[in-house]
């Protein structure tokens, strides 16, 4: 990050949220820079999820103003988020079963694909020139993810791990300037992490795209990110770079403690 | 072949073989590669274009005549360019094994001495930087795909295209062209073509060093007994670095001028064979297993009826379809009903393969089992045997068509000289066979005998058809503590045998009796379980399973009987084994890069295993380091249950060994 | 015995001994099994992008071609009216979008149910309105679907084709062919089979759920538009025909709720089951069995696979 003051993608500011009377999150501002790794971290049900969630418009917040490229933005429905260049992935892998690897991937190309119904009907001339187009961008994820033996390959029948790394594929099809992680390497085993982590690294190094991710492993966070929020029973305890987080008593009394 | 006159253009060396086949046929496919999705194609004049640009970028960089290039990576069309356009300059390329971990490429590196290294991608780049500091004769580092290389700072890295680049640009010089064409033509076939490192099952891994000579030779002799043309087409998914890949897919391509599809990865492999469907192929025993066993599986998930239908024509093909393929006499329902099946099973079943095309297929390297080879056999495969080695640049016996055995691997092949020695040794001349080791002159005088064989280190004796039949490695052949032969890979091939069983370790030299250390079969093994109800969630669970055990132990005692009617075996029946805890693994240098078992080396390692197998224990533990693919060390701690098994007496008026075996 | 008899033998003897009778029944139930696979598919499409089970579909095939010749009756030449309805179909889609499905998402099946029902009786009540509620004919000839028979002679008999039937049968085959083609290569078809699969992911990748709500009711209700063109040209277009459409109910049952192929294959056999139980075992027990042979076969076979012809196999992990 350089020292000029840095642009901001994204920020919320005092946002809260309730179902019926529980609260969810309450009054958490944090913001997030254009081109950085930004982690969320927190003890289970500290509202980590709840929080991608009102990012992506799932979920509408009560209360707080959310700024997304610099334009505030109340009620947005997810497709809308989507559209506007946030994609994200889910805590238990949310693919299209019946699909294939390749079409997975190409569903994340929905938006970018605009020839009307009539030429898809007929799937001629400027829809099959599109269609190809992004089956190119497609196939240049599945090289960079090195899926290229799924690619014909019903994701229902995949293992986890796959799973979990054509989901990532899925979003980056997407070109977002946002991208949302859920909990990217839950479950895998130690290599898995290992390849999962270096896509994250250089989807945000080479495909130039902002990262925001929850994630349970703490060496994970502390190596991948470069700013840390810390969030406990819905509010933000904590929100700095991964070694002073690491080293804050409340976060270790909350969290670290807890967890290890 | 040898005797013929060389002729002064005759094509002795790779470079004016591509050369030739640029211009004879010039618009006929000469390699592939699938890539994003895609296969494409480069024509032989299109090919021979790029390696042109290629070795002026070298020749440009600073490789010189008699300079050694190590290559590392997948079989990629632009490295196999680089291997020619190595041999057009005169320069030695070296292929080394894109799986070997960092520390075993410093070894072969050192060796060799190389100047240059082309490295297929940031991987292979990153591992070189991590040991270039122990090689300073490596000035240059060339890489063919560029991602994640972009903000490399060092100098000794070049991009493949832009080597490419600068030659192509030298090259619209005509005084330049003419130049690098007079090197062609002033390539001499007694000259070193490549450098081979043996796999390193006994010892370090020595460099054969190969003349383009004998190479085209041995290429030409080969490409005849097969009739092999340039219609035909292989996958080229062999490591680049093995001499089967060298010899079958470049050395045979480059002399009967065939097309090289070279696979997207070798994850993809198995789909791409489908999408080319060569008509060339080799594998070896394990991966022809490995896709009976998935066969196998998927059709135990099939309905009922199709599950009937399998059995029904498979049974019909075990019947009838080698004779049909040996072309003996047949009844007509016979034929009748393999057409039939043919139709229904063997055809759909060859195109999932992807063997619907293949004319010729071998398989070497280890034993193969009897019904393994009918399967594919009786399918319309024609699939045969041959017995080689690095040395001999391959092919040392090959089967003819029609004249296929499952226990042996065929007569000499052609123009080959083989004999057995007093003490049951193979030794051989060829015509493709080794310049020499290189830089020990010792070594190569020891594989050698006083009158030019050279030794294989493998005991076999001839059939009576003339068949070579190979028993073990000669100085693995030993003695149990009362004097009786032992020959490990006998029995433990007749184990491997079984589908549930992946390794089998046989100890017995100066012991008492043989004991067994054995990896299960995951892929099989598992699917029993979940049929059968058995849980597990690793593989050292399943290992451990008593229920497994209990499968295991009927394979054993089928082993024992079979050994029991075998007089010179009968003593060397299996008394107790164990199932290891742990997948035995090349990484961690149980296997080599072939995938052949150290047996020495296991047997260190697991120590404890065997004092428990010979100790009378009921039960062992472990506790061994193992190291990563990337260098780490962990640390394996297992226990193995140990099993007694029944010895069977040796069965009166037993038939010959070798009936047996057929 | 006799009755046995009756049952097991008689019907294939006749069967046997009179080729032609049964190559003309069952081309008769195949017609009829076409038209019924059309109506089940119009289902399959609402259930598998939306989750609904959709009552109306009968109803919808009945308004389509009322509204085709009551705007015909009030002088738009008949083209001119094919096209308003293929319109006024897609204003429906939009118009149920908007006001059923919108209001009432992550409601339970069951209330989007009822709505359908709701959906039923507006289309009833206001195709009655607008269009009155006596029989119509079909203006088969304005859409210049053919008319008479051909008479083939094959197996020693004859047999008789309707064109109209050999006309249905082809733009049956039209349709299926291209909404397949449709859903398996465009990316419309793409976004419905991933809101298909999971509803969540879909929206996190943009595809708008509405927008496919309304592709798929709008596809349903062409679907609609061609099956109730060939029952009203074959009977006549008045509500009386959502009878018919109840027929897709065992058809559904036998190929299950999301499959499309099993929709066309279900819907072949209960329209040849139907045929040649009429033809064949109809007598024995007095006629009539057209009506509910039917449901016989759909619960027969509820028995033995609950899931359907071709419905995602139910399978349970331990």
């Amino acid at each position: 990050m350089s020292d000029t003051a840095p642009e901001i993608l994204l920020s919320l500011e005092h946002v809260s949220l309730a179902f019926g009377g529980v609260r969810a999150i309450s009054d958490v501002s944090f913001d997030i820079r254009k081109g950085e790794i930004r982690a969320i971290i927190g003890p289970n049900g500290a509202g980590k999820t709840s929080m991608l969630n009102v990012i992506n418009g799932f979920y509408h917040p009560q209360l707080g103003v959310i700024t997304f490229g610099g334009r505030a933005r109340s009620r947005m429905r997810p497709h809308e988020a989507a559209a506007q260049g946030i994609a994200r992935t889910f805590q238990n892998v949310a693919l299209f079963k019946g699909m294939t690897t390749l079409d997975n991937i190409m569903t994340g190309r929905s938006l970018r694909m605009n020839r009307g119904l009539f030429w898809q009907a007929l799937r001629h001339g400027p829809a099959l020139v599109e269609e190809i187009r992004h089956r190119e961008f497609c196939e240049e994820i599945i090289d960079f993810l090195e899926i290229e033996a799924i690619r014909k390959t019903p994701v229902g029948a995949l293992p986890y791990g796959l799973q979990k790394r054509v989901e990532l594929g899925r979003a980056l099809a997407m070109e977002p300037k946002l991208l949302l992680l859920d909990e990217p390497m839950a479950g895998m085993n130690r290599e898995e992490k290992e390849d999962m982590s270096r896509f994250i690294v250089e989807a945000n190094r080479r495909l130039g795209a902002t990262i925001a991710l929850i994630e349970h492993d703490i060496g994970v966070v502390m190596d991948l990110s470069d700013r840390v929020v810390v969030l406990e029973y819905g509010r933000k305890i904590a929100d700095d770079v991964p070694e002073v987080v690491k080293a804050d008593e409340k976060v270790i009394a909350a969290y670290l403690g807890v967890a290890h | 072949m040898g005797l013929a006159p060389k002729r002064a253009n005759a094509d002795d060396t790779f470079a004016k073989l591509m050369r030739m086949h640029a211009r004879v046929r010039g618009g006929r496919p000469a390699f592939r590669h699938k890539d994003l999705g895609i296969w494409r194609t480069w024509t032989w004049a299109q090919a021979y274009e790029e390696t042109r640009a290629l070795a002026q970028g070298l020749a440009d960089l600073g490789l010189a005549k008699g300079d050694r290039i190590a290559i590392a990576g997948a079989n990629r069309p632009r490295l196999y360019w680089s291997i020619t356009a190595a041999q057009m300059l005169g320069a030695v390329p070296v292929p080394v094994y894109a799986d070997a971990v960092a520390d075993e490429i410093a070894l072969t590196l050192e060796n060799a001495g190389a100047k240059f290294l082309v490295a297929q991608d940031q991987e292979q780049v990153d591992k070189a930087l991590s040991i270039v500091a122990k090689l300073p004769a490596l000035t240059r580092i060339l890489f063919d795909e560029t991602r994640g290389l972009s903000d490399y700072d060092e100098p000794r890295l070049v991009a493949l295209d832009d080597a490419i680049a600068r030659g192509r640009a030298a090259l619209a010089d005509a005084a330049c062209a003419a130049a690098l064409e007079a090197r062609i033509d002033a390539g001499d076939g007694v000259d070193p073509s490549v450098m081979l490192y043996t796999s390193g099952t006994t010892g370090r891994s020595k460099g054969v060093v190969l003349s383009g000579e004998r190479c085209i030779a041995a290429a030409r002799d080969t490409v005849a007994f097969d009739n092999l043309t340039d219609r035909d087409e292989v996958l080229a998914y062999l490591p680049l670095a093995w001499v089967g890949d060298h010899y079958l897919n470049y050395a045979q391509g480059f002399v009967a001028g065939f097309c090289m599809a070279c696979p997207e990865s070798a994850a993809t492999a198995a789909q791409d064979l489908r999408e080319i469907g060569p008509t060339f192929h080799f594998a070896p025993p394990r991966v022809f297993e490995a896709l009976l066993t998935r066969v196998m599986i998927r059709m135990e998930d099939a309905s009922a009826f199709k599950r009937w239908l399998f059995r029904y024509y498979m049974d019909v093909a075990r019947r009838w379809g080698e004779k049909i393929a040996n072309r003996e006499s047949v009844p007509l329902s016979a034929r009748l009903r393999y057409a039939l099946g043919n139709l229904l099973i063997y055809a759909p079943l060859k195109n999932t393969l992807g063997f619907s095309k293949i004319r010729v297929a071998y398989t070497a390297g280890e034993a193969i089992g009897a019904d393994l080879f009918a399967f594919y056999r009786s399918l319309g495969l024609n699939l045969k045997q041959l017995y080689g080695q690095t040395e001999a640049f391959l092919y040392v016996t090959a089967q003819a068509d029609g004249a296929v055995r499952s226990d042996t691997v065929g007569p000499p092949a052609p123009n080959v000289q083989l004999r057995i020695a007093a003490d049951g040794e193979v030794q051989f001349k060829s015509p493709g066979m080794f310049v020499g080791y290189y830089l020990d002159p010792e070594k190569t005088r020891e594989a050698m005998t006083a009158d030019g064989f050279i030794k294989t280190g493998d005991a076999g004796f001839f059939e009576p058809d003339g068949q070579l039949k190979i028993v073990d490695r000669a100085k693995d052949v030993g003695k149990l503590a009362d004097g009786q032969m032992f020959a490990p890979k006998y029995i433990e091939n007749k184990l491997k045998f079984f589908s549930d069983i992946r390794e089998a370790v046989a100890i017995g030299d100066g012991r008492d009796f043989v004991a067994v250390m054995l990896n299960i079969e995951l892929a099989a093994v598992g699917n029993w379980a979940e049929r059968n109800g058995v849980s597990y969630a690793s593989y050292q669970e399943l290992a451990a399973h008593p229920r497994v055990a209990e499968l295991i132990e009927k394979h054993v005692d089928a082993v024992n009987r079979a050994l029991s009617q075998e007089p010179a075996m009968a003593r060397a029946q299996i008394k107790r084994f164990l199932i290891l805890p742990k997948e035995l693994d090349a990484d961690d240098g149980e296997l080599t890069r072939t995938q052949k078992v150290r047996r020495g080396f296991i047997a260190d390692r697991y120590a404890p295993l065997v004092e428990g197998l010979y100790g009378g224990a009921k039960e062992a533990m472990i506790s061994a380091e193992i190291t990563f693919e990337d260098g780490r060390k962990g640390r394996l701690e297992g226990r193995s249950a140990i099993h007694d098994m029944m010895v069977y007496p040796l069965a009166a008026g037993a038939p010959a060994p070798r009936s047996e075996a057929a | 015995m006799n009755i046995l008899h009756a049952i097991f033998v008689d019907p294939f003897a006749q069967m046997i001994s009179a080729p032609d009778l049964l190559v003309q029944t069952v081309w008769e139930g195949f017609v009829g099994g076409v038209l019924y696979s059309l109506i089940a598919l119009g289902f399959v499409l609402i259930y598998k992008a939306s989750g609904v089970f959709n009552f109306a579909q009968g109803i919808m095939m009945v308004f389509a071609a009322l509204t085709l010749v009551g705007l015909h009756e009030k002088g738009a030449p008949a083209w001119i009216a094919l096209a308003l309805t293929v319109a006024i179909m897609y204003a429906l889609a939009v118009g149920v979008e908007r006001v059923v499905l919108r209001p009432l998402v992550n409601q339970p099946d069951i209330i989007l149910l009822m709505a359908t029902f709701g959906l039923t009786y507006f289309l009833i009540g206001f195709g009655e309105l607008v269009f009155g509620g006596n029989p119509k004919a079909m203006i088969t000839e304005q859409l210049f679907l053919p008319s008479g028979a051909i008479d083939l002679s094959i197996l020693g008999g004859k047999v008789t084709l309707q064109k109209l039937d050999i006309a249905a049968a082809a733009i049956a085959l039209v349709m299926v062919a291209g909404l397949g083609l449709f859903f398996q290569k465009t990316r419309i078809g793409r976004a419905l089979r991933a809101v298909a699969d999971d509803h969540q992911a879909a929206l996190s990748v943009g595809i708008s759920l509405n927008q496919i709500w309304v592709v798929v009711w709008f596809a349903a209700g062409v679907v609609a538009l061609a099956t109730g063109i060939m029952w009203g040209a074959r009977s006549d277009v008045s509500f009386a025909l959502q009878v018919v459409a109840l027929k897709a109910l065992p058809v559904l049952i036998l190929g299950g709720l999301t499959s499309i192929p099993g929709a066309i294959v279900g819907g072949l056999i209960i329209g040849i089951g139907e045929k040649l139980g009429e033809f064949y075992w109809g007598p024995l027990l007095g006629g009539g069995i057209e009506r509910w042979l039917a449901y016989f076969i759909a619960l027969a076979f509820l028995l033995f696979r609950p899931q359907g012809l071709f419905g995602e196999r139910i399978i349970e992990r331990i």
